[in-house]
């Protein structure tokens, strides 16, 4: 997983079916003491705000935020907002 | 996934037969700087990735980009009926952009 601040949204009408329906939001990808400078692309199901501390899963584990379980297979994932982060320490 | 904006395309004549009629796209992904001072990716970049293309995309659109088994699904949803989880790609084209909205604070 990768965590960093929620930084903008994207909207696309022409997109894999898969995707229909979903929200895109773009997540700055934080290091030890900087933002790093990429920017990863994450399905939203947690209503993540703009400005919010996040974390995304990639992989299978996003796919389990969307659709829990063994037979999840055929989701159409491969990033996922995982947690809105209170704070750290 | 990513985000980024096609700068060319890639031909092949010989290949995995399962790539036959796939398209393949030169990828360049946008950096937080880029997205700052829209509309064109502008920052350095170390990388270009090789993409399959499942939605007519071309040269100059802003696209979303998946990578790994999603790819795959991407693309069985639109090469056929049977699933092709055998196919060798594992970056696709999942959307084409319209919007991109962005605030960056910090």
């Amino acid at each position: 997983m990768i965590r960093g601040p929620v930084i903008g949204e994207v909207w696309a009408t022409r997109k894999a079916p898969g995707l229909d329906g979903r929200k895109l939001v773009l997540v700055a990808v934080r290091g030890a003491d900087r933002l790093t400078g990429r920017v990863v692309v994450a399905i939203d199901t947690i209503d993540a705000r703009l400005g919010q501390e996040v974390t995304v899963s990639f992989g299978s584990g996003a796919r389990n935020v969307l659709v829990p379980g063994p037979d999840n297979r055929g989701v159409l994932a491969d990033a996922a907002v995982s947690v809105i982060i209170d704070g750290e320490g | 996934m990513f985000l980024g904006r096609i700068v060319g395309n890639v031909w092949s004549t010989v290949k995995w037969p399962e790539l036959s009629g796939l398209k393949l796209l030169l990828v360049r992904p946008y950096a937080l700087a880029d997205l700052a001072a829209p509309p064109a990716p502008r920052a350095p970049t170390t990388e270009l990735v090789v993409c399959a293309d499942t939605l007519d995309a071309g040269v100059g659109d802003d696209v979303v980009i998946a990578y790994g088994h999603a790819a795959r699904v991407a693309v069985s949803q639109t090469l056929g009926e049977t699933e092709r989880p055998s196919v060798p790609i594992d970056a696709a084209v999942v959307a084409v952009v319209d919007r991109i909205e962005v605030k960056t604070g910090d």
